[in-house]
């Protein structure tokens, strides 16, 4: 053990930084451990903005935003941890803009607020198109300010299981190489997404799920994890997201012919119906034949050069650079990728898990705020809200326990499983499988889900997972072995990305981001109102449930 | 298509260095990181660099291609391949190499934290509990500061750093512009006078090859420029960096021109000056002291001044006036740019024009979610 922590926090991203302040100010010792520097999480990358009941723009208030999340949710969200949501969101904000957030102002030099889909009011917090950069760069500056210590590019493999009480995290050093372990009286995991099990994605290379997967090794539940959101506006051809902010500004979604298809699907909100709805829209018109090359085209024409300028101009540079389109003058091709994970690893409202001592928040944890789909927006605001709630009460708990202890027999045998894989002299490179793994979810476990599908890509799943034991790491050296790192990441795709088919074979309906138009096309209410939960056991996976937590509002049909 | 590659490898332990050649296959959309990744997976497992966004906003890939810093997924290939050039990828500049294509960031975000990199709130604190009532209009003064991401690849080219590790670095001095031009923050002054000690904002050679070379448009040069007019502004002119821009505009304001002999005694003070005869002597030789320094006016002297007047009249001083020179450059090219709607769809090959029978601009009003100035108005409103 090189070192012992009150919080130690797994991830330096919105949820993690956040989780690492609130530690700090209630008092405890805290660090974060993070394979990238922090600003170089994936939260930077969020554009369109951050949902909350501030009513600047038009009347809005707690119990909109918590009725729009649970309708959104399509009834499988956690309707008090939802209350909870909407009701601090707002404090969360101004307390973000009190330290410096750079946010797009209105003319009377409130917050702006723009409207998002499937928001009953425009109550999108944003800073132009970069949001999420603003919010990782003021959560960095305020890191900067306490000097809370930051172990960079430290990749986070195993948890210290000992004595039922998860006591620190074994970690591969990037920069210097070497196995490091890092003891704390609590471990807070925000290690984000895991898009990267699809090849058409938003998310970054560095989202492949590690946390979930580190909680499921370590015999946790994860919750809900055949809900994938898919973003119905990502370039052709490499996935890259253009802001729901585009159509928020009025863009409009065509076919070939030119028409505006929403109106068939969503005739009320049109382009800024809910995400799954957006993306079934599109996908259905490319299916039937009314696409461009496999994608539908985003038309900004008619919002002129100005605005997209003065808008936009973050999606114009990323149209033009990556598809090669200015969107002044021609529409951009986009499609469905993947892009959001409502399920993950297991918590209460203050971010606990299973484990004591082990607590989650962002998207690696499902505590469940979105259910079965997430509104745009809303995923920030729970990085910041949960990401403080798990760090408060993660510094709670390691303030009233006193001991941190590793046995060594852990670093041990991670050490001999580290060099099993590091002294393999040779078999089959990681990237085969990763992108046999990318291109098989993208095809059976997509937008629309069909029985076939899914048994066939099981099947798949543990072909590849047979394959990965010869899997050959080349880089033998100690310094900034990222070709270790990646295979490690590759094997812990494969075990989510298992989870996720499982959880979604059993789940005959349609509900949210899981749309089974061919065989089951509704909502089952009776049979399926449930969290589906995974956990690892014999090597194999276990499925269960979990009840849905309701407040006040009964489930009705969602329509837009 | 076919790309070719030199890459320079280091590697740190033995401290070898070598420049290796690639030759691959790739997809014609492929940027430098998409190249790189398909040397690692398929040819060589051991090249390092680092990545994570591959969509310009996480800062990770900050690297030289032929000598100049880029965002390595910010760069295509097509045109490189096309034109068969073989361009040779290396880690940045003035910082120390990890191995092969990754640098030590250490002493890059030693000075970031360095400025105080934080907001230091104060007066105008909102009683009500709430957020600060801000203009987008003041906030906008730092809105390039506010968009980098810490990549690097500005320090990789600066020149001061070249000659002097210790200069605080445009990066670093853009983070510090973007707090001195907030409004909510109550630091400006001690914040100044930290940039204005040594190594600091005067240091700068006024290269520019960290606006040229900045993938986001932060302008850290401009971003310094804003920091000294605010020094001056706010009387923080004791460095001689300040003394020489103020004899500048003093000189532009009296004669109409620049009376060069007199730069270095203001500057620098006498004493430094007799010290400096040997440069004046340079200048002479380069015929730019008047053999006799009768004072002389410039003819249009009048519009010197009267341009002056206008900007203290308006209160734009310090950063604000940058700003505003900035947006009129800015909007004189946004004129030229534009097309009418109608000559856009007219275009040859152009997409179909979308069509909703009987509706204007969808259902949502979009008039009330406007910052600034103009409240947007829906289509077809005056
Ligand atoms: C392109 C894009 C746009 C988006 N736009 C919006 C939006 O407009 N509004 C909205 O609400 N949501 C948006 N989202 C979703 C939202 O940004 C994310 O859900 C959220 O930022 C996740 O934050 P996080 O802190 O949980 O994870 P991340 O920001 O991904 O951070 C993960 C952290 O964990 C670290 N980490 C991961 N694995 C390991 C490991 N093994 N060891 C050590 N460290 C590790 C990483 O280094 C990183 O620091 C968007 C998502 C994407 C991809
Ligand atoms: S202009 Fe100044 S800060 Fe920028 S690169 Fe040149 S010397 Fe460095
Ligand atoms: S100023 Fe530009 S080049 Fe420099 S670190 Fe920031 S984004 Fe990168
Ligand atoms: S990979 Fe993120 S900026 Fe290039």
């Amino acid at each position: 053990m090189i070192a012992k922590h009150d919080v130690l926090v797994v991830g330096a991203g919105c949820a993690g930084m956040r989780a690492a302040i609130e530690a700090f100010d209630a008092g405890a010792d805290v660090a974060m451990i993070s394979k990238l520097h922090p600003t170089r999480s994936h939260s930077g990358a969020a554009e369109g903005g951050i949902n909350a009941a501030l009513g600047n723009a038009a009347e809005d208030n707690a119990e909109i935003h918590a009725y729009d999340t649970v309708k959104g949710s399509d009834y499988l969200g956690d309707q008090d941890a939802i209350e909870v949501f909407a009701e601090e969101a707002p404090g969360d904000i101004i307390q973000l803009e009190n330290w410096g957030a750079f946010f797009s102002r209105r003319e009377d030099g409130k917050l702006a607020q723009r409207p998002f889909g499937a928001a009953g009011s425009p109550r999108t917090v944003y800073a132009a198109d970069i949001t999420g950069h603003v919010l990782i760069q003021v959560l960095w500056e305020q890191v900067c300010k306490r000097d809370i210590p930051v172990y960079e590019e430290f990749f986070a493999w195993q948890l210290v299981d000992h004595e039922d009480r998860c006591q620190g995290v074994i970690c591969w050093d990037l920069l210097h190489g070497g196995l490091k372990t890092v003891g704390g009286k609590t471990v807070v995991l925000a290690t984000g997404g895991a898009g990267r099990q699809y090849r058409v994605t938003t998310n970054a290379y560095a989202c492949t799920g590690d946390g979930m997967a580190m909680a499921l090794h370590a015999g946790l539940p994860l919750k809900d994890m055949e809900f994938m959101q898919f973003h119905p506006t990502t370039l052709y051809p490499t996935g890259i997201l253009l802001t729901e902010g585009c159509r928020g500004e009025g863009a409009y979604l065509i076919n070939k012919d030119g028409e505006r298809f929403m109106k068939h699907y969503a005739p009320n909100a049109l382009e800024l119906a809910s995400r799954d709805v957006v993306s079934r829209s599109e996908q259905t018109e490319i299916d039937e034949g009314r696409g461009i090359e496999g994608s539908v085209l985003l038309d900004m024409r008619h919002l002129g050069a100005e605005r997209i300028i003065e808008r936009l101009p973050g999606s114009r540079e990323l149209s033009m650079t990556y598809a090669g389109v200015d969107p002044i003058y021609d529409p951009v091709p986009v499609r469905p990728g993947a892009h959001y994970h409502m399920g993950g690893i297991e918590t209460d409202n203050d971010g606990a898990t299973e484990m004591t001592g082990l607590y989650a928040a962002g998207e690696c944890a499902c505590v469940s705020i979105h259910g079965a789909n997430r509104l745009g927006g809303n995923s920030l605001m729970e990085t910041i809200t949960f990401g403080r709630r798990a760090g408060r009460s993660a510094a709670e708990w390691a303030l009233s326990h006193t001991t941190v202890e590793v046995p060594e027999s852990a670093e041990r045998d991670a050490e001999a499983r580290l060099r099993e894989l590091l002294d393999r002299e040779d078999g089959e490179r990681p990237w085969k499988i990763r992108e046999e793994l990318g291109t098989s979810m993208l095809e059976n476990f997509a937008v629309f889900r069909t029985e076939e599908g899914m048994t066939k890509q099981i099947e798949i799943i543990e072909g590849l997972r047979e394959r990965y034991p010869t899997v050959y790491v080349e880089d033998k050296g100690e310094v900034f072995n990222s070709d270790l790192t990646q295979a490690i990441e590759l094997g812990n795709m494969l075990d989510t990305a298992l989870c996720m088919v499982t959880a979604g074979v059993v789940r005959k309906e349609s509900r949210g981001a899981h749309a089974r138009p061919h065989d089951y096309p509704t909502r089952d209410d009776e049979n399926f109102l449930h969290h589906s939960i995974t956990r690892w056991k014999d090597g194999g996976i276990e499925l269960s449930k979990s009840e849905v937590r309701f407040t006040k509002w009964e489930p009705q049909e969602r329509k837009y | 298509m076919k790309v070719g590659l030199k890459v320079w490898r280091y590697d740190s332990v033995s401290g070898e260095r070598a420049l290796r050649e690639y030759e691959i296959d790739a997809p014609e959309e492929a940027t430098l990181l998409d190249c790189l990744d398909i040397v690692k997976d398929r040819h060589d497992g051991s090249l390092a660099y680092r990545k994570s966004c591959r969509m310009m906003i996480c800062g990770s890939c900050g690297m030289r291609m032929d000598g100049a810093a880029v965002l390595a997924c910010k760069t295509r290939m097509y045109d490189i391949a096309q034109e068969g050039r073989v361009p040779v990828i290396s880690a940045m500049g003035n910082l120390p190499i990890v191995k092969d294509l990754v640098v030590d960031m250490d002493p890059f975000w030693s000075k970031f934290k360095a400025m105080w990199p934080w907001l230091e709130p104060g007066y105008e604190r909102p009683d009500d509990g709430r957020e600060y009532r801000i203009s987008q209009e003041r906030m906008n003064v730092v809105h390039k500061e506010a968009l980098c991401i810490n990549c690097g690849c500005c320090v990789s080219e600066c020149n001061a750093m070249e000659s002097d590790p210790e200069f605080l670095g445009p990066q670093a001095l853009a983070k510090g512009m973007r707090f001195v031009g907030d409004p909510r923050d109550s630091a400006t002054v001690e914040r100044l006078e930290r940039y204005n000690q040594e190594h600091g904002i005067w240091d700068c050679t006024r290269c520019y090859f960290c606006n040229e070379r900045c993938p986001k448009g932060v302008d850290p040069r401009d971003a310094i420029a804003k920091l000294g007019a605010e020094s001056i502004r706010l009387g923080i002119d004791r460095d001689m960096g300040a003394k020489h821009a103020k004899w500048f505009v003093r000189s532009a304001e009296t004669t109409g021109w620049l009376r060069e002999e007199e730069l270095i005694p203001k500057t620098q003070g006498y004493v430094s000056a007799i010290k400096q005869l040997k440069f004046g002597a340079s200048l002479a030789r380069h015929g730019k002291v008047r053999p006799v320094p009768i004072p002389h006016t410039a003819r249009d002297v009048g519009e010197a001044r009267n341009l002056r007047k206008v900007v203290r009249g308006q209160d734009r001083q310090g950063a604000l006036g940058h700003v505003q020179g900035e947006r009129a450059l800015a909007r004189l090219a946004h004129g030229n740019a534009g097309e009418s709607l109608e000559e856009i769809y007219a275009r040859p090959g152009a997409a179909p024009r979308p069509f909703l029978p009987g509706e204007g601009q969808g259902s949502l009003t979009q008039a009330d979610v406007t910052p600034g100035k103009e409240p947007t108005r829906k289509r077809g409103e005056a």
